[in-house]
């Protein structure tokens, strides 16, 4: 298994990967680390979350290759799900994941108090919005933190530098926007002739004048990219060592093409060259159906974009290209 | 079986009173410039002092929400001024962020802190969570049904409030910032505290206290969130415009299931509408207060959601 970052020069590059098959279609050569399992929907296909026997291969296939085997948890659950939510941490503990990625509160106190020895990750649904929300979750046991979408660099500059929490920061693909407890797209099982859980497998967009955001069924994603290749010597200079490719409802191309060129990026930048490959554009231009965006990172509205790159902005017009 | 307290909401000292004389056991009120929900459902510091007043002297209670999310130097100034509202007699406050919660209870342990619906709270475990962080209560949207309720009120040492009369969005209260993906506008906070106003000399207004970050739900903002759930958009699947619909959203009126809750333990009902006119919020607060009284009512009786206009939805509550 790969080792934590330790030195000024390492970083960890991960994902999130829903299920078996998913996993074992992708090339994760440039990743270190993988979380698994989907965070928005129990019946989601062959969900990690509730496939247990899936879960154990899956933690195994990721340290037979030498990576940090990572577990994710569901960011809005009901009563119903604590019990195999138990049994999920338990079966992870067992298998030797290496830290569990917690969204909701209550989960929270279930792994700090019958888990203790699984290592947690915030997630970005656990709304860490300030230096005192970071220091909440640390004594329930939290050691990284994804911030609340919505901070910017400098916020989440300020609650590293006040209590030294490391963060992990979501450097490419569709940011999260909302969890809902209700799936519209059941709605359309009788008219598409698709079930559940093939429904959420198609390429979902719902458009509204100059926007557009991705659904995954219980799930809306941001439209756009979020990408911050321009940016990742702001990101290093300012102590982050922990980068989320944002993956979950992508293609096995998409995860290997952008690891690949988020690795080749940050190793250039680490070596003290900061420029951008034009190839490393094209790819990430090609795999964003609508275009690219900063998130909240700047400041702004999460779909504006703040780099030097026009033709970042993208096109709604694209939404409706045929799929290839 | 205790009967549950009736938690109405009101904008206005107006809207206090009306509740009060509808039959709220208490009722919460948004404090200027640190409530969800907008500064013009808000009461200022004359209004809250005078309302406190009235309400204590009619034996009830007022809660008053500071639920949006303040950043560093922000909090540090509203610390500041929580002896204020505790010399007013306030010691009810409902918060929105884990963060300001954990340090409230620290600095203030007298302070009885409501960790408000937008905080996520839906499972038993949540409400554990909460309690152990050090909520003297937590409130539960009325999507929770009696059933989770009965396991929920297994948590002892925590008061649990669910929000029987409530909008639910297509996305949960506490999870969305898709109206600050579209569009994020800071905005200077108002001044609250007479002392604040001194001390602004010629700065310009929020110079001192900060900005809201009008556009997200989380943190609260002026008009918060531009209702980008309830306007039509378009479907595309696979590249193709497939529909043109709305977000599923609805009323959720329980008070058919108003005994269940009590039996199941609920210690508060509480209904949402900080925007609500007084004509509109005095029969509602009524039905509920009957109902509670009477122990029961049936289905057939439920408050229709056509008597709440189409623009409460999401902003102001």
């Amino acid at each position: 298994m790969s080792h934590e970052p330790q030195a000024m020069n390492e970083f960890e590059l991960n994902t999130t990967i829903a299920n078996l098959r998913d996993l074992r279609e992708s090339d994760l050569r440039d990743y270190d680390a993988v979380y698994l399992g989907d965070i928005y929907c129990r019946i989601y296909e062959a969900n990690f979350l509730e496939h247990l026997a899936d879960l154990e291969e899956g933690l195994q296939i990721l340290q037979d290759q030498g990576k940090r085997a990572y577990v994710t948890t569901y960011a809005a659950p009901r009563n119903d799900f604590l019990p195999k939510v138990r049994k999920m941490l338990e079966v992870s503990a067992a298998a030797g994941a290496e830290a569990v990625e917690i969204h909701n509160l209550g989960i929270l106190k279930i792994a700090h108090d019958e888990f203790p020895q699984l290592p947690v990750h915030i997630g970005g649904f656990a709304n860490v919005y300030t230096d005192a929300g970071a220091e909440a979750l640390r004594g329930f046991g939290a050691v990284r933190f994804t911030p609340n979408y919505e901070l910017s660099l400098d916020e989440i500059h300020e609650i590293t530098t006040t209590c030294g929490a490391p963060m992990e920061l979501l450097v490419h693909g569709k940011m999260p926007l909302g969890i809902s407890d209700y799936c519209f797209l059941l709605e359309y099982e009788e008219k598409w002739g698709i079930k559940c859980p093939d429904l959420c497998q198609k390429e979902l967009f719902v458009k509204q004048g100059d926007w557009a955001m991705k659904s995954v069924g219980k799930g809306i994603l941001s439209g756009k990219d979020v990408c911050m290749l321009e940016h990742l010597p702001r990101l290093l200079a300012e102590g982050h060592r922990y980068f989320r490719i944002e993956a979950v409802s992508e293609s096995p191309a998409y995860r290997r093409e952008v690891a690949s060129v988020y690795r080749a990026a940050l190793d250039r930048t680490i070596g003290g060259d900061g420029a951008v490959d034009e190839g490393w554009w094209e790819t990430l231009r090609r795999h964003a159906r609508i275009g690219l965006c900063n998130g909240f990172y700047f400041g702004k509205s999460g779909m504006d974009y703040a780099g030097i790159r026009p033709d970042a902005i993208g096109s709604l017009s694209t939404i409706s290209r045929a799929e290839s | 079986m205790a009967a549950p307290v009736l938690l109405a909401p009101a904008g206005s000292p107006d809207a206090v009173l009306a509740a009060l004389d509808a039959g709220a056991d208490a009722v919460y009120v948004g404090l200027k410039g640190w409530s969800r929900g907008g500064a013009r459902r808000e009461l200022g510091w004359d209004e809250l002092a005078a309302t406190q007043r009235q309400v204590a002297s009619a034996g009830r209670k007022l809660q008053v929400a500071v639920n949006t999310i303040p950043k560093p130097q922000e909090r540090a100034q509203l610390f500041e001024r929580i002896p204020a509202l505790l010399d007013l007699g306030i010691d009810e406050v409902i918060v929105n962020d884990i963060g300001i919660l954990a340090a409230l209870e620290r600095r203030f342990p007298e302070l009885r802190l409501t960790a408000s619906i937008g905080c996520g709270a839906q499972t038993v475990a949540d409400v554990a969570f909460f309690r152990d962080l050090g909520a003297h209560a937590v409130v539960l949207p009325g999507t929770v049904s009696p059933a989770e309720m009965r396991e929920i009120r297994t948590v002892r040492g925590i008061r649990v409030e669910i929000m029987v009369h409530m909008v639910e969005e297509f996305v949960l209260l506490g999870k969305c910032w898709m109206p600050s993906y579209v569009h994020l506008k800071p905005s200077p906070l108002p001044t609250v505290f007479p002392s604040e106003v001194a001390d602004a000399g010629d700065a310009p207004e929020g110079a001192l206290r900060g900005m809201r970050q009008t556009g997200s739900m989380k943190r609260g903002g002026v008009g918060a969130c531009f209702r980008i759930c309830q306007q039509p958009w378009e479907l595309y699947a696979s590249g193709r415009r497939v529909d043109a619909r709305l977000f599923p959203g609805r009323q959720i009126s329980r008070i058919a299931e108003v005994k269940a809750y009590a039996e199941a333990g609920v210690d508060v009902l509480k209904l949402q509408g900080r925007s609500l006119p007084v004509e509109l919020l005095a029969p509602l607060v009524r039905r509920y207060r009957e109902a509670i009284d009477a122990g029961t009512v049936s289905a057939a009786d439920e408050i229709e959601s056509a008597a709440l206009p189409a623009t409460w939805a999401v902003v102001g509550r």
